[in-house]
């Protein structure tokens, strides 16, 4: 019953292109961690939404367990309205995790907990709920698991550039070189990708011949907004975006 | 109600499933009840009764009807027994005073044949009382038939489908009202009521798990008639344990606020509403308590919880003129999600934490958990220092583990 915003609806970019972002509210969030996390409270700060308090691990995926949690972490979340087009940020505030980044800790101290991108990219559902119970409880899952055994139970990517990169490419189904991921990221960024540009699969053919449809698909899990967002952080050099693909 | 198998518990809802027929009516006093309702019957249909002409019938409604019945807060408390007594009459030929005045005449001759107290007048109804051993009393609510006066007002108000469902329309009641000005007036327009068409709807919101508890039930006690046969009241379904639990924690939490608690009618509403034929009564609460308040609208800015067999009537109408029943029931709620929440996800199943004990009754929760576990068990040890040894974590780690593995895992962690 309530519908309480921490700021106002915004556009998503400029007026002419419009397209409403729905904005992330308190309720949402509050009935995200109604049931599943009831050791987590969540609160209006200025424009964020904050969600704090005691992160459960359960060994099951929605039913209990007999047992009760496996274990549990006490973490601060930062939520910007704009989720998920603004990655959530974690912090693990009980001091449980060594900060390095070996321990998938960032420098500024927040949890590394996946590629945002990539999850965005192939997860069905990326609500609030399916973030708490998919990447983040993988997450700290995968920290218990370091803890017991010093391994990572679902890998881990490489620091840095390179593990952004890794990740990319997994989400485009594509081999990781760089130059083929930027092409790819180009043509995405569009939101209607151009037919008469060179098709990706280095067949010499253009696009509108080749592999239209299979590029129609991609765009479709990775829309413009995303494959622009990931082109960003990709931080091309000065010339090396337009000479991909040509 | 219950059969209860007297095995021990393994699980969460194995305990909430002991703590909720500890809460249900004992099948004595049920059985006690239920004669005494019929024995009323056959006093008001007898030959000489004044009533004998108007076939008078006796039934349950309410949660006696539904099967929601909780146990009172203390054993001073005692079980309200909802009773209809609906005669063949009709409204061109009965006023309200009249109805309400020859049914009152014969349940008080009834209580001095029994050398009961005089039954008191209520606004809509008589209330019997019993000797204190009884643990009961019966509110008696004098009706006739109205089913073609109630359908026709669903007809006019749009709602086509309920008005031609016989189940859900067909057996509505006028009932009487001592506060109206045509009391003692003949006059059509009586109040109307629908509690079996309610019930009705309710039984459909549970119609697969209830046959499920029948075929259950029949099989454990070698039962040979068809299911169809056992009557609904000797089993409980998810939904109806559920409402239960709720209805206490209701009570518990309102002990001293009685008048402003959320009222019984909109919990089993809201639940029903929100249930899903859930098989088991910790999924049957999670999907109850995380979805319930979606079945609140809002018309016209006034929050409406409509009555499902006429949607025109809002079991929340006190709520504009009374906001804190609106805020008590969100509130509620609130407290209730996290209440079962730490429960079911927050400890193992032979915890039950202390704010959820105090809110269904201390001693009620310790004798439930005594029934289902075993002496020696150390209830109340954390279940982290239960199965705590490194080898039992770890293996609880690597089934988990393996069950992410095998839906495919989402993320693999990264450093910037």
């Amino acid at each position: 019953m309530r519908w309480m915003r921490c700021s106002a609806a915004v556009p998503s970019r400029a007026p002419g292109r419009a397209e409403t972002i729905a904005l992330l509210t308190l309720s949402e969030v509050e009935a995200a961690i109604a049931f599943d996390q009831p050791g987590l409270r969540a609160t209006c700060k200025n424009d964020a939404i904050l969600v704090e308090g005691t992160f459960l691990v359960t060994d099951g995926n929605g039913a209990c367990d007999p047992e009760g949690p496996l274990t549990q972490y006490a973490i601060r979340i930062e939520l910007s309205p704009t989720y998920p087009r603004i990655e959530p940020r974690v912090f693990e505030t009980g001091g449980r995790i060594t900060r390095d980044p070996d321990h998938h800790i960032n420098g500024d101290g927040d949890c590394c907990v996946t590629v945002w991108e990539n999850w965005l990219a192939t997860a069905y559902d990326t609500g609030i709920a399916a973030y708490l119970s998919g990447p983040l409880r993988e997450y700290f899952l995968g920290q218990f698991w370091f803890e017991k055994t010093g391994s990572w139970p679902f890998g881990e990517r490489a620091h840095g550039m390179n593990g952004m990169e890794e990740a990319y490419a997994d989400a485009l189904g594509i081999a990781n070189r760089r130059r083929d991921i930027l092409y790819y990221l180009r043509i995405l960024r569009l939101p209607r990708p151009k037919g008469h540009w060179p098709c990706p699969c280095s067949s010499g053919r253009r696009l509108r011949d080749c592999h239209a449809a299979d590029l129609w698909s991609l765009h479709r899990r990775i829309p413009s907004h995303l494959a622009r967002a990931m082109l960003v952080r990709l931080q091309p050099r000065k010339g090396e975006l337009s000479r991909t693909g040509f | 109600m219950t059969v209860h198998d007297k095995r021990l518990a393994r699980s969460h809802d194995d305990i909430l499933e002991a703590i909720a027929a500890a809460l249900d009516i004992p099948p004595g006093k049920f059985e006690e009840a239920r004669q005494r309702y019929q024995a009323l019957g056959s006093w008001l249909d007898r030959p000489e009764s004044t009533l004998a002409d108007l076939d008078p019938a006796i039934s349950p409604h309410g949660s006696f009807l539904l099967g929601t019945v909780t146990r009172p807060l203390t054993d001073a408390d005692e079980y309200d027994v909802d009773l209809i007594c609906r005669v063949k009459g009709t409204k061109s030929a009965l006023t309200q005073k009249q109805l309400k005045d020859a049914v009152g005449y014969e349940v008080a001759l009834y209580a001095r044949a029994r050398n009961m107290a005089r039954p008191d007048e209520r606004r809509r109804c008589w209330t019997l009382n019993y000797a204190e051993g009884a643990q009961f009393h019966m509110d008696v609510l004098p009706a006739l038939p109205d089913a073609q006066r109630y359908q026709a007002q669903l007809l006019a108000k749009g709602f086509r489908s309920l008005a031609s469902d016989g189940d859900l329309s067909g057996h509505a009641i006028a009932i009487t009202d001592n506060q109206r000005h045509d009391y003692a007036l003949i006059t059509d327009d009586w109040l109307q009521s629908n509690p079996y068409g309610y019930a009705a709807w309710f039984k459909g919101r549970m119609r697969v798990r209830l046959t499920e508890a029948k075929k259950s039930l029949a099989a454990r006690e070698r039962i040979t008639a068809s299911v169809d046969e056992i009557p609904d009241y000797k089993v409980r379904t998810p939904l109806q344990q559920a409402i239960q639990l709720l209805k206490r924690h209701r009570d518990c939490m309102f002990a001293k606020d009685g008048e402003h608690k959320p009222i019984s009618i909109i919990i089993t509403t809201l639940a029903a509403h929100a249930y899903n034929e859930e098989a088991s009564l910790s999924a049957a609460l999670q999907t109850i308590l995380t979805n319930m308040d979606r079945y609140i609208v809002e018309h016209d800015g006034i929050a409406w919880v409509a009555n499902p067999v006429n949607p025109a009537e809002n079991f929340a109408d006190k709520w504009p003129e009374e906001p804190r029943k609106r805020d008590n029931f969100f509130r509620w709620l609130a407290q209730a999600r996290q209440d079962f929440a730490q429960y079911l996800r927050a400890s193992p199943f032979d915890t039950v934490p202390a704010e959820l004990e105090r809110r269904l009754g201390p001693t009620l929760v310790k004798r439930a958990i005594a029934s289902v576990m075993p002496e020696e068990a150390p209830i109340g040890a954390p279940a982290l220092l239960l199965g705590g040894t490194h080898d039992a974590e770890l293996e609880r780690a690597r089934r988990a583990v393996d069950e992410v593995q095998r839906s495919g895992s989402q993320s693999r962690p990264w450093t910037r």
